[in-house]
């Protein structure tokens, strides 16, 4: 591998890595704008001017691969330090001076080059380029363009054409004067669309449904796994005091390089939602809040004296929390569980590979279901298991399938005991007998097995509203009421092992090295979290 | 010395196939067809021919560069686009000579083994395509292009393609992305496009004028062509001369004539009345030379040594008429407008030289502005860019705010400030509509 | 020789574009010269502005139909070139050279000629619509300055009197 000396420090990378990639190793970061590295390199922006030996000219990093041998000058040339002072003064001489009220402000490349690269004053005296009409405009349902802020780096238009494959994006006019836009103006509808505002490195793209709700610097970030689909996409909660503000997507070549699709990353508003605060116990018709302690002594009862149990898990929860309800439930009460799961909306995901991964299938988990040798079922087969009286039935998610809305299965419902796992409002709640607050997934921990089979972590973002806990935690509490000490393990981590030791499906994976895989993820701006 | 390039200019029908093979046309693809491409390469190398679109980068080692195992297709183009403001000379070719250009594009498509050629033409030239259509049809009918090129076998395709009105795409791998179909957008390089063309196939891109000079150094030797000029600066030029001379127009005549040739015998010197201002030497991106250099050779290297250039040999002529600050202030609008707007410098910098040039001659100069243009002209240039607008625009403006600034002082000592900007008010309208009324 | 006239289709009747035998047969003929669709782009948008006289959204969604690309592809690259009319021209557009060679040798004078002699601005067209006055930028013929392009042809080494005679010649309609 070639050998290449940047400001001093040696590193050895792949051949064909370029100038970016290789500093980046070596500690060293060159800036940029219009290179991504799921991208094409166009070299436009010009910024990322390094010296390097022996060349009588500056050259741009992002478009020159390391050779062996190559000594690399970045942060160490004045010729450098002059010529990126240069090139920011450029971006800077139309670029309005409105950070204060832009809701790019804190992970805006403009902004952080500016600090490192630019200077404080210019020579720009003229009357700065503006495109009426252009300023606050929607591009898409979730796209929000101004184009005074546009520094012309293309990325948005390249992922179009490069990643979502729509090419729905253009400039149109040139020089000075072009600016972005779709065919004659008309919605901007990609399914991928609020990826363009991810790559855009200023405000000239934002997310209308993000916009100004809160500063990014607020923000803190949890690593996570998408919910929407079973592709199994890595994304950051974005949080700030218990709220999700937003997904952005966490990088990971083998999935979903750095993107997200429209449906999935607008699912985060539904993390917020939650009605059911308190443990709740149907006494006479009317529910009474009770305590934790004494739902569980009560149920564990209830539990241990069902001769006929059933269970309908999901295929929305855990591993981990499958790996308990089947252990319990089953294994050792004998009863009888199914994960109802259904066909959804047609998504798809391009990988760092450039291939498309589809999935028909709505949730996240049934793969990690099958893998644990669950049974599932559709619709149909589910109103069957419904059908007739049983001692009692445990939903562990009432959104598994969209028949356990259905009158018929209250119907079903309320011909026995019933306990329900919930977070928000759901009509299953008007039949149950116990009603257990389960936090939700910005508050849970554990794996998700994606269609691909990639074994995926997700984490806590902060802990669950009033009083609910997490599902594979409720399951613990039962349990250990009940007993059954082996499946009494405090943390998914303890979980997993366990069934990293006794499931095929899981077998040699550790829970510390899950996740992100080892690599480094891509991310433009670093929140804490 | 005997016309070579504008041999047909004033004879009648210069332009039909029967004229040009009674002069002796297409003798010199006959030669080529009995030869080895490699010994055609070869001749054209021994001649020093350098090419005339503005670079006067070697012909024949431009074409050594295409590899010579490529398994797939080739391509030749000749770039007729003729966009430098100050050139004129390829439409002239193109107007009394088609088939000496076809002949050339033929030859050197045999040299590089390409079996398809695209002359790109620019938009505006309606009149001068169709010629070029019609000297196709001609060679085509009488077997000197298509499948068989006069009984040797070889196959050779040529298309005229129009450009839409933009000078970028004058630069070659902008001219190659504007063949493809997209905006011409220059490409990063390397690769360059005798590697990575057009098509992403090795691809040769000629002007008009090199590759009509390819023909007769086929017919009349190497050693002919090389013996007009000077070593590395060769046979036959066409200087387009315009601007404030009682003759302009296109002559012919030996590479490294001295400026003062061309404009005072030539071209009849300057207009009555005036005396030389200023010239540029090879078309609007050459650095401005001044009367006290009317002696430097017009050819590459002494132009070069004289710190500008001789590129496509467009000599623009001012006179003490001209205020140099508009002739700055022309071409950056030229440059503005022209710029395709991909990289950050020529983008910005060409539009931000425009305005501060325009507020100069709204009598609103300041001080620092000669300054400030030359640092815009500085960071513009010099392999800032991707392509070389960049330079293009910084160097005829820097050179001039370097050569003229008395012409500066003179309009920034008069300048008054430039009154505050009045910021509109606008009455309130209503929200803004979106697409579903928010 | 005299001008011909464009006669430009109304835009209302350019909303949906299907290309009749002759056009398709023409664009068939172009696809051979290129051994990729989208290089057929320019040519095959030549086309269209000659027979509907401009470029209108419509023709940009059939011609990127017929090519395989995006319609923001297409209206990406017609937007880059000025010569693409992208509204309805008027029937003789007046391309004044103002580039320095011509702008020094009466280009200017010219221009200010012709707005004065037709009450208009650059950009703008005569209320009958006969006339358009656009600037360009060089268009290769310096050594003739000043040039105006009057649609596909070239005027050369005009004086304001050529000049006025041309347009005295053009707007009593002799072609059109």
């Amino acid at each position: 591998m070639p050998k290449v000396t940047i400001d001093g420090t040696v590193v050895e990378v792949p051949a064909g890595t370029n100038l970016i990639e290789a500093a980046r190793q070596a500690g060293v970061d060159i800036p940029y704008f219009c290179y991504h590295p799921y991208l094409s390199i166009v070299g436009q922006c010009r910024i990322c001017m390094v010296e390097i030996e022996g060349a009588p000219r500056l050259a741009i990093a992002c478009a020159t691969p390391v050779t062996d041998g190559m000594v690399v000058k970045s942060e160490t040339s004045a010729r450098v330090k002059e010529a990126r002072d240069a090139v920011m003064e450029f971006l800077l001489a139309n670029h309005p001076l409105d950070c204060p009220v832009c809701d790019q402000a804190g992970e805006c490349l403009l902004q952080d080059h500016s600090f490192t690269e630019g200077r404080d004053t210019t020579h720009m005296v003229e009357t700065r380029r503006t495109f009426p009409g252009l300023e606050r405009r929607l591009l898409g349902p979730h796209i929000v363009q101004n184009q005074n802020r546009c520094i012309h780096c293309s990325r948005c238009i390249r992922f179009t054409q490069e990643i979502s494959e729509t090419a729905a994006l253009t400039y149109k006019s040139r020089g000075n004067h072009a600016f972005i836009d779709t065919f004659d103006g008309q919605p901007f509808t990609d399914p991928f669309s609020a990826c363009t505002a991810d790559v855009c490195p200023v405000g000239a793209l934002t997310i209308r449904e993000f916009r100004f709700r809160k500063r990014a610097w607020k923000l803190r970030s949890t690593p996570s796994v998408c919910p929407g689909c079973s592709i199994g996409c890595n994304l950051w909660i974005d949080h700030h005091e218990r709220t999700v503000y937003r997904f952005t997507p966490r990088e990971n070549p083998a999935i979903n390089a750095t993107w997200l699709c429209d449906w999935g990353r607008f699912l985060p508003e539904s993390l917020n939602e939650a009605h059911c605060l308190h443990p709740l116990h149907r006494v006479e018709g009317q529910l009474h809040q009770v305590s934790w302690g004494e739902a569980v002594r009560a149920l564990a009862l209830d539990v241990s004296a069902a001769r006929t149990l059933r269970v309908v898990a999901s295929a929305n929860l855990s591993n981990e929390t499958l790996f308990l309800a089947r252990e319990l439930f089953v294994r050792h009460l004998k009863g009888e569980l199914v994960v109802p799961v259904h066909p959804g909306e047609p998504r798809r995901m391009k990988n760092g590979k450039g291939e498309w991964l589809s999935s028909r299938d709505a949730h996240p988990n049934s793969e990690g279901a099958r893998r644990l040798g669950l049974e599932l079922v559709d619709g149909e087969r589910l109103a069957r298991f419904l059908y007739g009286a049983a001692d009692l039935t445990v939903i562990l998610d009432p959104t598994a399938h969209p028949y356990l809305s259905t009158a018929e299965a209250l119907q079903l419902l309320r011909v026995s005991p019933t306990l329900s796992l919930a977070r928000t409002n759901h009509p299953t709640a008007e039949v149950a007998s116990w009603l257990l607050p389960v936090a939700s997934l910005a508050s849970d921990e554990g794996t998700f097995t994606a269609s691909g089979g990639h074994v995926q972590r997700f984490q806590p973002a902060f802990a669950p509203a009033g009083e609910a806990r997490p599902a594979w935690q409720i399951l613990q509490l039962l349990a250990r009421a009940m007993g059954v000490s082996a499946l009494d393990l405090d943390t998914p981590a303890a979980v997993f092992a366990a069934m990293a030791a006794r499931e095929k499906g899981f077998s040699g994976l550790e829970w510390e090295r899950l996740g992100d895989g080892g690599h480094s993820t891509y991310r433009e701006h670093q929140h804490v979290g | 010395m005997e016309p070579i390039l504008l041999r047909a200019r004033g004879v009648p029908d210069s332009r039909h196939i029967d004229t040009y093979l009674a002069a002796g046309g297409y003798e010199g693809l006959k030669k080529a067809l009995t030869m080895d491409p490699d010994a055609v390469t070869k001749e054209v190398l021994d001649s020093e021919l350098r090419g005339r679109g503005g670079a006067g980068f070697p012909t024949g080692r431009k074409w050594t560069f295409v590899p010579k195992d490529h398994p797939g297709p080739k391509y030749l183009i000749c770039n007729a686009d003729e966009s430098e403001p100050g050139t004129f000379k390829d439409r002239e070719i193109i107007e009394y000579d088609p088939h000496l250009l076809l002949e050339g594009i033929a030859i050197a498509s045999y040299a590089i083994r390409a079996n398809t050629a695209y002359i790109y033409i620019r938009g505006e030239f309606v009149r001068w395509a169709r010629i070029l259509e019609t000297a196709i049809a001609e060679a085509r009918q009488r077997g000197i292009l298509g499948a068989s090129v006069m009984a040797s076998n070889y196959r050779l395709d040529v298309w005229v393609h129009r450009g839409a009105g933009a000078y970028i795409c004058g630069e070659e791998t902008s001219l190659i992305e504007s063949l493809e179909g997209k905006r011409g957008f220059p490409r990063l390089k390397p690769p360059f496009p005798a590697v990575v063309g057009v098509f992403g196939k090795p691809t040769v891109v000629n002007n008009v004028e090199t590759l009509a000079c390819v023909p007769s150094i086929l017919t009349r030797g190497a050693a002919w062509f090389a013996s007009i000029g000077r070593p590395r600066n060769t046979g036959p030029k066409l200087y387009c001369v315009s601007g404030h001379v009682r003759r302009p127009g296109v002559y012919e005549l030996p590479m490294g004539v001295t400026f003062r040739e061309i404009i005072e015998e030539h071209c009849g010197g300057i207009r009555d009345g005036h005396t030389l201002k200023a010239f540029f030497p090879g078309g609007s991106s050459a650095p401005v030379m001044t009367p006290d250099q009317i002696d430097v050779k017009a050819d590459f290297d002494a132009c070069a040594e004289a710190g500008s250039m001789l590129g496509s040999g467009g000599v623009i002529v001012l006179d003490d008429s001209v205020d140099m600050v508009e002739a700055a202030a022309n071409l950056a609008h030229f440059y503005a407008h022209e710029s395709c707007g991909q990289c950050t410098p020529c983008r910005e910098g060409s539009d931000w030289a425009m305005d501060i040039l325009d507020r100069i001659l709204e009598g609103h100069g300041r001080r620092e502005d000669p300054a400030t243009l030359l640092r815009i002209c500085q960071y513009a240039s010099q392999g800032m860019t991707i392509c070389p607008l960049g330079d293009a625009f910084a160097l005829p403006i820097s050179s001039i705010v370097k050569k003229f600034p008395h012409e500066f002082e003179r309009h920034i000592a008069a300048a008054t400030p430039r009154p505050p900007k009045k910021l509109p008010v606008l009455p309130w309208a209503g929200p803004r509509p979106g697409f579903d009324g928010q | 020789m005299s001008t011909a006239a464009i006669h430009a289709v109304p835009a209302e009747q350019l909303t949906h574009v299907t290309f009749d035998a002759t056009m398709e047969e023409r664009i068939a003929e172009l696809l051979t010269h290129y051994p990729t669709r989208r290089a057929a782009l320019l040519p095959v948008l030549w086309l269209c502005q000659e027979r509907y006289g401009w470029i209108a959204p419509g023709v940009i969604e059939a011609v990127a139909a017929r090519l395989g690309e995006s319609p923001a592809f297409v209206q990406g690259v017609v937007t880059f070139y000025t010569m693409f009319y992208t509204s309805p021209p008027a029937r003789y557009v007046l391309q004044v050279c103002e580039t320095l060679s011509c702008a020094v040798c009466g280009g200017r004078e010219l221009l200010e000629h012709l707005k004065t002699r037709l009450g208009i601005d650059l950009g703008e067209r005569t209320p009958d619509g006969t006339f358009q006055l656009i600037g360009v930028q060089c268009l290769g013929a310096c050594g003739s300055a000043p040039v105006v392009q009057i649609n596909d042809d070239y005027y050369e080494n005009l004086t304001i009197e050529q000049l006025d005679a041309l347009l005295d010649e053009l707007s009593q309609g002799k072609e059109a």
